[in-house]
């Protein structure tokens, strides 16, 4: 946990070093008061200063913290791993199709349901999709290639 | 007399068989939502938000007004039965609560809390309509300083609030404020930290990161830590719910001093139904003449922080509606509504659309007469929601957030920044970096910076016009010293350290 909350810390500093990097090429003041970059500037510098503190307090501590990755760590990854599929379905499938899978997949996956009670609960998820969001709220949803 | 006419308004409209649909489906949703661990009130107003963009303002907000007092209610059921708390705003009800149904006296608990709910919701709305108006009259004096000195102190109050780590608080309120610059600049019209991607140019989108941080990460923090709680099988019956001559008397003044405890916070920016719950236990608990007692069934410890977070919640309307500061996440996802609609909330709004304010308000009374009827009667189908597996509300969250994101600009782009936030949040949430300040910030980014901007060119840069102008001036002291509090509270440690070795050091 020391180990990633160090990694956060360093990822912070990048971030406020960035912002420092890319503020100072916007105008600071202008004649009318503080330009564009005046806030980010200031952002950046406090962002840098208070992930040095992070970092600087990390070294200092020798305490353990509980651990970063817990037993279940692996079944939120598989779990986001199926959202990203999903999404990058949705422009062929569409969302009623694309997600009624998803559903489908995470409860086959997570709950070990049957796999009848999964394939019903993605049937009855795709047809409230299409339903509530497609025709009552007339949201204009991707159909995909089978313009459901 | 005016209070009584905008009471006759306000009434008028949340009267219409519509509204009252509107606010019947709100808290019915709310206490849903308040139910189930792992989904809160700001989650699920963000993933509706986008889908009430046609309807009416009023109607819709109405409805959100009653998922966030909803909320309030629901968590309790959770707490009381299973000790795991439905929502962050009824941890303090655990600990009395479920010893309570340990001893069988489920019943009452559950009842006392959704009664002093009731009083002192009620009790806060009359409060409100009198305090909301005068703060907006307060405000109309308000210029670009004083708007600057506000957010100003309203991103200090986080680092009070904020927990442990204070330099943590503040890196993810500037984050927000990052965030929040990302587009076109408003003021001088150049593109910031667009990177020349054309999606960028209009800045993030609110919904988007809510949808994220709060729908989806929410998701991925419960498959690994999971909040699971054993439910007493004890069945309820309705004579269980009635309160003993005794229950009220060792109540009542839990109720009120909650609800006052509960009304104050709510108005204090960034102080929240959680706080507000939290401040009601202790004060209780400091209050009773058998201190001993609480943790152990005391029914006074689910009455305090019951009320308190009813009220609370509540009362977060008036900064909210006269000043337009949310001073929660909750209240905070709502302003994006108002956005969403193009309706600026604050000290105007009470002249343009008397009929939102006071239809909104008016409202309340309902709701929460609905609430008190809901959870007399309706508690064991509450209950049933509990046996419904993870997965599929899980399948819900991603559901709504996806459509929720691709709706607001009807591309792509969008569900996949979604996503990349849900991932921010749930790697902040990991890391004990807190993500409220980080969505308080953003919301107020633009309101905080522009006025900042504006104050100066009207000075002609010069700074003294945020320490001349008296209320400036008070923000601005108020904001210093809650930057300072964390330094403020070591040195009190240190002092208090010092005192309490001094007799040892006489003694030697």
């Amino acid at each position: 946990m020391r180990l990633a909350d160090f990694i956060g810390g360093v990822a912070v500093l990048i971030l406020g070093l960035a912002v420092i990097f890319f503020s100072s090429q916007l105008t600071y003041y202008s004649e009318f008061g503080p330009g564009p970059g005046f806030l980010p500037l200031w952002v950046g510098i406090i962002i840098t200063a208070c992930a040095i503190y992070v970092i600087v307090d990390l070294l200092k501590k020798h305490d353990k913290t509980g651990e970063f990755f817990k037993p279940r760590t692996r079944l939120g990854l598989q779990v986001f791993i199926t959202i990203i599929i999903s999404f990058l379905l949705l422009p062929l499938l569409g969302f009623a199709v694309g997600l009624a899978l998803f559903i489908g997949v995470t409860m086959r996956m997570m709950g070990k349901h049957h796999w009848i009670s999964c394939g019903l609960t993605a049937i009855v998820t795709a047809i409230g999709i299409h339903f509530i969001f497609i025709s009552w709220l007339t949201i204009p949803l991707p159909r995909g290639l089978i313009g459901w | 007399m005016e209070l009584l006419s905008n009471l006759y308004t306000g009434f008028s409209i949340a009267l219409t068989l519509n509204n009252i649909i509107y606010c019947l489906v709100g808290v019915l949703f709310g206490q849903i939502v308040g139910v189930l661990p792992g989904i809160g009130a700001p989650t699920a107003i963000a993933l509706l938000l986008p889908l009430t963009f046609k309807a009416n303002p009023t109607s819709a907000l109405i409805m959100f007004a009653g998922i966030y007092y909803g909320v309030a209610y629901g968590g309790t059921i959770t707490s009381v039965l299973i000790n795991v708390p439905g929502e962050s705003s009824t941890v303090m009800t655990c600990l009395d609560g479920y010893q309570m149904a340990l001893k069988g006296r489920a019943g009452a608990a559950l009842s006392v809390a959704c009664i002093g709910s009731w009083i002192a919701g009620t009790a806060s709305i009359v409060l409100l309509m009198a305090f909301a108006s005068a703060l907006a009259k307060f405000a109309l004096r308000f210029g670009p300083s004083e708007y600057f000195a506000l957010t100003a102190m309203a991103f200090g109050l986080l680092t009070v609030f904020g927990g442990e780590q204070p330099i943590k608080t503040i890196i993810s309120t500037m984050i927000g404020l990052l965030i929040a610059t990302i587009g076109l600049d408003v003021v001088s019209g150049m593109p910031r930290f667009a990177f020349g991607v054309p999606q960028l140019l209009g800045g993030i989108d609110f919904i988007v990161i809510i949808c994220g941080m709060f729908g989806v990460a929410e998701v991925f923090s419960s498959i690994e830590e999971p909040e699971e709680g054993e439910l007493l099988k004890s069945k309820l019956h309705l004579r269980d719910l009635f309160l003993t001559w005794q229950d009220w008397i060792a109540s009542r003044w839990a109720i009120l001093r909650g609800g006052i405890i509960g009304f104050i916070v709510g108005i204090i920016p960034a102080g929240g139904i959680t706080t507000a719950s939290f401040l009601a236990y202790l004060a209780e608990k400091r209050a009773s003449r058998h201190p001993e007692r609480f943790g152990h069934g005391a029914i006074e410890g689910v009455a305090a922080p019951e009320s308190a977070n009813n009220a609370a919640s509540i009362s977060g309307f008036a900064p909210l509606l006269a000043l337009g500061i949310p001073g929660s996440p909750t209240t905070a996802v709502m302003l994006a509504g108002f956005m969403m609609w193009g309706i600026r909330p604050g000290p105007m709004l009470f002249q343009k659309n008397p009929d939102l304010v006071w239809g909104l308000i008016s409202s309340m009374y309902i709701g929460n007469f609905l609430l008190l009827l809901i959870n007399i009667f309706l508690i064991p189908a509450f209950v049933a929601i509990l046996r419904l597996p993870y997965t599929i509300i899980m399948g819900f969250i991603v559901i709504f957030a996806s459509v929720g994101a691709y709706s607001v600009n009807n591309n792509f782009f969008d569900v996949w920044l979604m996503l990349g936030f849900a991932v921010l949040g749930y790697l902040m949430r990991k890391l004990q970096y807190p993500i409220v300040p980080l969505v308080l910030a953003l919301v107020l980014g633009n309101l905080s910076e522009n006025s900042f901007r504006q104050a100066l060119t009207i000075s002609g840069g010069s700074f003294s016009i945020f320490f001349t102008r008296p209320i400036s001036l008070i923000f601005i002291i108020a904001a210093i010293l809650a930057y300072l509090s964390p330094v403020i509270r070591w040195a009190l440690k240190g002092l208090r350290h010092r005192t309490d070795r001094s007799p040892k050091l006489d003694s030697i």
